[in-house]
């Protein structure tokens, strides 16, 4: 019983110590690599929300892998100002 | 009076307020529900909305709000009315307001779909209320920005042992970067080469004190000997006032802290500000950890450095230069902000916090919990500065806590190097995110209507030179006051959006309501205050001697003033009829679809 409260506070702090320090630069990366993701989609995908895209036989080989992703990244779109670029990650709307 | 004294007072605050007064709330006012879905789960989509483990997210939201408020609100509050004010206003702030505003400011954007504070005064207040909100913060940052430039400089100028290790960290910063994001080293490895080399360059600043002292010493001679720049301060001469210089040191290193803020905006976040930060922390960490737990056993161990040496209290009305005013009330309200109540947390809270809340359940352990840990460290820097009387305000504080540090068998000098070092890194790292954030701000804000200002080295340059300028008054306790109004005005008005929600949705908005307006009324009467204090002690009186710098620079914060107390207004009387509407007339609350039988 002790031992499994023991546990459980060891692992309360390790993931508290996450939080102060190595959660931050994993969100980051996160971030930068749905930008890129965002730049891919609209490049291929870009007709989903306006945006003329010549060649669709790529895209439409490409389109099983993103399907989960489509709903997701419209909404992104839909919030954004410009396609290309993302001002800020952080406190962005604030 | 003692440290083990005050850490168990702290303690037993934070053990009562939250068990007997924040849960309360959460259960009955604010019915938090653990099965009902929230932002981060309905929206998730990895990025911003994405429900996180609910310790995590307590780490992640403390590191966030915990910056440089909570000590430099309390050296200034202590040396001006004494400790017993300054404690109690903590005690009571944090009790019945601090936790209030953290917490809601998570509530309301988890119950309204993730959205910001400004969207959501759009929504229920007026489309008004976002644009004032936007002024507001914009000058709110460039009055903090202005204080910690201030003191930044004063302090690496007159204590050379410290300038080694702001250079080591900066370096230190770019490295982890590089190392984190480009050659994708591992984050423990990392951690301990760039941290342990900067430690290392703190704890040994006296190597190079000899050479920062002969070049602060060669830009001097620069101009003779002669200031550039000659202003009356009112906080020297023991409160009485007496003409400062503004020697090339100063401005060195001013424009050197500057130049660093300015990359650390422009750079892209992961280069610079976010590694920096990250090295920082670990230093201020190691500093209020050994602090903390040296002021709990010193006592016992070293009870010399445990005793408060400061006077309790030294009245109501201190004296601070020829003409000022500093009643206690509003003023102490607004110097001591961050550990007792601030804005910037409710801000924060809304826009990175709330995405990220996996059940309703966290929202008390994680807003409620940060602030509540925030308070200790507000505490510790009061006790700090309550045992080590010696020298200026900050000295006083690194005296303090380098007497604690100093209890763990570290030698006093090295112990007192590490305590200066962590308030430099804590102000230093702050200041630079701030500039960031000021130059959106500023984007957003007039980028429509004057288009260079989209450009983010322009955007930059205006926020530093606007920031230098405030600097070069001299006054960095009016400034720093008149951030404190204006963080706390931004608690009031977090609480009042609140408040009006609470009305909105038929709930009891008493919890919220009553804080906001002690906190509007007050904010508004200390910021009327410093703007009196600096047309007195510092715009008069320069003017009288023909400096015109001082007096562009107070003149520019005396409008900045006023311009926040009309903002607070309009919000006031804005959200005030929003209020009215919505209590006599809450909106239906949409409720779940019966179950078919």
């Amino acid at each position: 019983m002790l031992t499994e409260r023991w546990a459980r506070l060891r692992g309360a702090l390790a993931q508290f110590m996450y939080g102060l320090t190595g959660y931050e630069f994993a969100r980051h990366a996160l971030e930068m690599r749905h930008e890129l993701e965002s730049v891919f989609m609209v490049v291929t995908f870009g007709d989903l929300v306006g945006v003329p895209v010549l060649p669709p036989v790529y895209s439409l080989r490409l389109l099983p892998y993103v399907v989960p992703e489509i709903a997701t990244w419209k909404r992104h779109m839909a919030q954004r100002k410009e396609f290309w670029e993302k001002d800020e990650y952080d406190l962005h709307g604030l | 009076m003692n440290t083990l004294l005050a850490v168990i007072i702290g303690a037993l605050t934070v053990y009562l307020a939250y068990t007997l007064y924040a849960r309360r709330i959460d259960r009955h006012v604010i019915q938090s529900d653990p099965k009902r879905a929230t932002p981060a789960t309905l929206y998730m989509d990895g990025v911003d909305f994405m429900p996180t483990n609910r310790n995590i997210l307590f780490g992640y939201h403390f590191k966030s709000i915990a910056a440089a408020g909570p000590i430099i609100g309390a050296i200034v509050a202590a040396n001006l009315w004494g400790w017993l004010p300054a404690i109690i206003w903590l005690i009571l702030g944090v009790s019945f307001l601090g936790w209030a505003s953290d917490y809601s400011g998570i509530v309301i954007s988890v119950r309204n779909d993730g959205n910001s504070l400004s969207a959501i005064a759009h929504r229920l207040v007026s489309p008004r209320t976002r644009t004032i909100l936007f002024v507001f913060i914009f000058f709110y940052l460039l009055l903090v920005a202005g204080a910690f430039v201030g003191i930044m400089a004063t302090v690496l100028e007159s204590q050379p042992k410290t300038q080694l290790g702001v250079i080591v960290l900066t370096v230190m910063g770019l490295l982890l970067g590089q190392m984190l994001y480009r050659w994708r080293t591992g984050l423990v490895g990392a951690t301990v080469l760039t941290v342990g080399l900067t430690l290392i360059a703190i704890l040994g600043g006296g190597w190079t004190e000899e050479v920062f002292k002969a070049f602060t010493a060669g830009l001097n001679n620069l101009s003779g000997g002669a200031p550039l720049v000659t202003y009356f301060d009112p906080t020297l001469a023991n409160f009485k006032g007496a003409d400062a210089k503004i020697m090339p040191s100063l401005l060195f290193w001013a424009l050197a802290i500057s130049a660093f803020c300015y990359a650390g905006s422009v750079l892209p976040i992961w280069r610079m500000a976010q590694p920096v930060i990250y090295v920082g922390f670990w230093i201020t960490a190691l500093a209020m950890v050994l602090g903390l737990t040296g002021a709990l056993v010193a006592p016992f161990m070293k009870p010399e450095v445990a005793q408060f040496v400061i006077p309790a209290f030294r009245g109501f009305n201190p004296q601070l230069g020829p003409a000022g005013i500093m009643p206690l009330w509003p003023m102490l309200f607004v110097t001591i902000a961050c550990g007792a109540i601030s804005g910037w947390h409710a801000l924060f809270g809304a826009v990175g916090t709330a995405r990220q809340i996996q059940n309703e359940a966290d929202m008390l352990p994680i807003g409620g919990g940060s602030m509540f840990a925030e308070f200790l460290l507000g505490l510790l820097a009061l006790l700090a500065v309550s045992v080590g009387a010696k020298g200026a305000p900050v000295g006083a504080f690194a005296t303090g806590l380098g007497g604690f540090i100093s209890v763990w068998g570290l030698p006093i000098q090295y112990a007192t190097s590490l305590a200066f070092a962590a308030f430099i890194v804590i102000v230093l790292v702050v200041t630079q995110l701030l500039f960031r954030v000021q130059r959106v701000t500023l984007s957003e804000w007039l980028g429509d209507v004057f288009p260079p200002c989209r450009n983010q080295h322009i955007a930059s340059l205006i926020c530093v030179a606007l920031a230098i300028l405030l600097m070069m008054t001299g006054t960095w306790v009016y400034l720093w006051q008149l951030f404190g109004g204006a963080n706390q005005m931004m608690a009031a008005l977090s609480l009042l959006l609140v408040t009006v929600w609470l009305a909105s949705v038929g709930k009891n908005w008493m919890y919220a309501g009553l804080p906001a307006a002690f906190m509007w009324v007050t904010t508004c009467a200390s910021i009327l205050v410093t703007a009196y204090n600096l047309y007195s002690n510092v715009y008069q009186i320069n003017m009288a001697a023909g400096r015109t710098i001082p007096v562009v620079g107070s003149a520019l914060m005396i409008l900045v003033a006023l311009l926040l107390v009309v903002a607070a207004l309009y919000i006031g009387l804005d959200t005030w009829r929003a209020f009215q509407r919505y209590r006599h007339r809450p909106v239906q609350q949409r409720k779940p679809a019966a179950a078919r039988a």
